[in-house]
Order: structure tokens, then sequence, then C-alpha cells
């Protein structure tokens, strides 16, 4: 853990299931995805962290057209998440029918999950708690 | 600071739309010559060029494409610069212009963009619209373009209860201005029910949300306040910009319902020109999601948070509304070829203002606005038009 977190190895921790976030060195706010300078204070030293793996429901869509990469998944759930420790993420949402969108709230709790795709890509993924 | 002495003088567009058989510099080299030669500025008077595209490599295997459209358009030899600001390309350049005009270095500058996109597979286009977003933590989950402003709208149903009925509606408005607009891809009205068409793109977002795949290209000619009446007795002045940009992730942003570069952006152009969003008449905003209409209508201040949509269903927005936004049809029923728009929307702005908007003229046409913004809202870039005599 006391490796200088990289934009490259963030993205390697998902894809091996070992999703962790940044924290600022100096005021101690948990970032992702990465940045190099904090927002909160300015520090620009930066350490890994754990998080708790909750977080939740800010937004989502259901894509049915995607580009090549990913058009043997659609329909698929993308979502924005907080995390219990305050930063947001980008990641899939699973546990939903993506046809049933109006069944899928706000604001509900989820815990922290991974997909593979069918590119055989990681993605960070929710579900419900 | 205020601006003091940028004007516009001439502008003009192409057609918009799928423009088989033409390129890329010939698009570009007919929007220079209608905002040139056919107004009555000589392309001998033009001292600069500021150029707005987006993705030329991608979707026609062209950079460096400065020189190489002066060159076929009859500029060869000026000073010539690329911006790029996805889909705000082309209102970066316009700033570049009167950030030159400004700072007393030229009289007269011509601002131009440009974006041919129908020649290549619709895949290639996504592919190429997705570099704006953040390829590595956006894109990579399988998020797509429409897919940023689906999560706005969700955030904005959840939050106001906007429907997507009342997106539907941004989309019959379009359509109907565009339908008198000789340079609109669209030029069709639709109904309710076919705006409807439950035909998902990235739910809630179906396809009469979305604008258009188009070709097209946009020039105007800024004149210093020494030279301006030289080329036309109607000059517009701008006398309010305003550039912000925000995170490129939407994770990165605490509010979904609104878009901080766009409130940031509008911000600056009021301070610096002195007015308020009530003293606009009206305004060109970026509508590439109808979604994107409603927000940007609340993020530029014409009315307040999650009461945008209301604004639509009650007709205040529409061409002869108290507040009338995208009266020649936005970029749902124009197209939105993407370094073009955000000169296309100047150029609209500025025919509204000088009352030679044809069947789009709106009735009040004093002060107008424009917002235009790039990629997942990352670049928002405002400006405020005057009529020299209003």
């Amino acid at each position: 853990m006391s490796e200088r977190p990289t934009v490259e190895a963030y993205k390697k921790n998902i894809q091996e299931g070992k999703f962790r976030a940044l924290k600022c060195s100096s005021c101690g706010a948990v970032i992702t995805p990465p940045l190099g300078t904090c927002y909160n204070c300015g520090g620009n030293k930066m350490e890994w962290t754990n998080v708790s793996g909750k977080g939740k429901l800010v937004s989502f869509t259901v894509i049915h057209v995607a580009p090549d990469e990913f058009a043997p998944e659609v329909p698929y759930i993308v979502a924005i998440v907080e995390l219990a420790e305050k930063s947001r993420v980008t990641a899939r949402l699973a546990g939903f029918d993506p046809l049933k969108p109006e069944a899928i709230k706000i604001g509900i709790p989820l815990v922290l999950g991974y997909e593979k795709g069918k590119s055989g890509k990681n993605y960070l993924s929710f579900r419900p708690a | 600071m205020p601006l003091k002495k940028t004007f516009i003088v001439s502008g003009a567009q192409t057609k918009f739309g799928a423009l088989e058989g033409v390129t890329f510099r010939e698009m570009l080299a007919e929007a220079v010559d209608k905002a040139t030669i056919q107004a009555g500025v000589p392309k001998k008077e033009i001292q600069a060029v500021f150029l707005g595209t987006f993705n030329p490599e991608m979707l026609i295997h062209q950079g460096h494409t400065a020189p190489l459209l002066l060159d076929y358009a009859g500029l060869r030899g000026l000073p010539a610069t690329r911006h790029e600001a996805a889909c705000a390309s082309g209102a970066v350049a316009l700033r570049a212009g009167i950030m030159a005009i400004e700072s007393g270095l030229y009289d007269t500058v011509l601002v131009g963009g440009v974006e041919k996109m129908t020649s290549v597979s619709t895949n290639k286009v996504t592919e190429a619209l997705a570099a704006a977003a953040d390829d590595e933590f956006e894109s990579g989950v399988g998020l797509t373009f429409p897919g940023v402003f689906a999560l706005a709208a969700v955030a904005h149903m959840n939050r106001y209860g906007t429907t997507q009925e009342d997106m539907a509606l941004v989309a019959v408005k379009a359509h109907k201005n565009a339908a008198s607009n000789p340079l609109a891809q669209f030029q069709k009205e639709i109904t309710l029910e076919k705006a409807m068409t439950p035909k998902f793109v990235a739910w809630p977002l179906k396809l009469f949300d979305c604008s258009p795949i188009s070709d097209g290209a946009a020039a105007l000619v800024l004149s210093s306040d020494k030279k301006a009446k030289q080329y036309t007795d109607t000059p517009v002045k701008i006398v309010g910009s305003g550039q912000a940009s925000a995170s490129m992730n939407l994770s990165g942003r605490s509010d979904l319902t609104s878009f901080e570069a766009s409130v940031a952006a509008s911000r600056s152009a009021y301070k610096m020109a002195n007015l308020t969003p009530k003293d606009i008449d009206f305004a060109v905003v970026h509508d590439c999601f109808t979604i994107a209409e409603i927000i940007a209508t609340e993020d530029i201040g014409f009315f307040k948070p999650g009461e945008g949509a209301k604004a639509v269903r009650e007709g205040i927005t529409a061409k002869d509304g108290a507040k009338p936004i995208n009266p020649t049809g936005g970029l749902k029923a124009v197209g939105h070829p993407v370094g073009a728009t955000g000169v296309k929307q100047a150029v609209e702005v500025y025919k509204e203002l000088i009352g030679a908007a044809g069947a789009n003229q709106v009735p009040k046409h004093n002060i107008g606005l424009m917002h235009n913004f790039g990629g997942t809202g990352a670049t928002c870039v405002v400006n405020i038009m005057r009529r020299a005599d209003a």
C-alpha cells in the first residue's frame, strides 16, 4: 500500500477485482477516479485507501445503442454511485432488469462488486445491498 | 472587464444535413464566401482566422486543418489556428476571435466552424464522439454520449418531476421551428406521438430526443469599432463573453440536474455585459439532447431550477413566446456538425438581432444570448450580443 497511486494501477486493480480509492495524504479526502490534486485542500500527495464498498445510487441510464466494443452487451445499465466515503464513481449496475428501468429507485443502497463484460474486461459493478 | 469593441458584421452557414459529395474544405469555403464576398466584406480585409473543428482526425483522417481550410477558401497566408473543445469548438474559436479584436492586435478577423460526419459509418461517428468523454473512466465502462445526458435526465426527473413527454415537447418545438428554416436538416414538423416513439437510445432518451449526425459549416466576420461601420449599417456588438470548464467525469460533479460550467460561463457573461437574464430577449442554447435544452434554460437563469420543463409546456420558449429558445430549430432539427455548431449559433443570434431571420424571426430582438457546450458539459461558452442601435 505504500507505492504512489497511478492511473494505470487504479485501472489494473479494477481488472483484478481489488478496487482501491485514492486518499489525499494532507486532508484525508477519498478521491475516485484518480486526480493529481485534491480539490478539498489543494494537496498533491496521494496514497491508496480501501473503501467500505457501500454506496448509494445517484443516477443511472440503460444503454441501448453502444459502440462496437460494448454492442454485444446491450441493454446494460450504467450508474453514478456515491460511495459511503462521499466520492463518486461511474460503474455498471447489476441486479435489475434493464428493460424495467422504472423499478430502479434513486438513492437505494448498493454494494460494490465486479462484472466481466463480453469483451473480457472487468467493470466495477454495483448491486442492491 | 467589459468588452469594448467587438462587433459581428456578417455571418452565414451552409445547409446542414447529410451533404453527400461535399467535402470538409468545400463546406467551409462556402460559408466563408457567404460571410465575406457575398456580405460586402472583401477577403483581403481579413487579418487572421480562428477555426473550430472537433475530430477530423478520426472522421476524415485529416489533421492540421486550419491552413488546409484557408488555402481552399482563398485566405492562404493568414495566421490560422484550429480550436477544439468537442461540441464547443466553434464557440471557443469565436472567443479567440473576440480576444484578438479586444486586444487591439487585429481589426477584422474571420471565425469559422466545420465538421464532416456522414462520410463514415454511424459506429465510427459514435467512436469519434465518445472521444469527447473520459475514455479511461466513463466511456470505458460503456457510457455513451446519449448516456451522459440520460444520467442528467434521470436526475432531473427524480428531483423535479420532469417527464419524458416534457422532453418530447422540446423536440416537437424544434421541428416546428425548423420547418420554416431552409438551412435545417429536418424541415418537417413532428407530432408529440411521433416524438414519444419508444425507440430508446439511452433510457429515458429516445431517438427523437437526440440531435442528428450532420455535415455543415458556418462563418462570421468580427470587426473592431473602428471598422465595423464600413461593412454594415447594422453591426451587432458582443457585450459579454464567458467560458468555464468542469470535471470531465459526471462522477466528479456534485449535482447532475445542472451543468456547472453553463452556470459559471453565463454568470461571467452577464457580469461582463452588466445585464441580467431578464434583459435578454431570446436565446440559442445547446440542445444536443432535449433534456440539455431544458437544463440550459435553467442554467442561464431564464427559469428557476426545475422550471425549464414547465416553460416548454406553457409555450414560453416557443418562437412567439415570452422567452423564445432556439427559434430556428436548434441542434435537434437544424443539425449538429459538431465544430460548426458554436459558430452557427452566433450566426443565428446575429441574424435574429438584425431582423434577418425571415420566417424564424423572433418578435423582440434587441439582445440575444448563445450557449454552446462541449462533450459532457466540461466546456461551456456563453456570449451575449446586442444590436448596435438597441
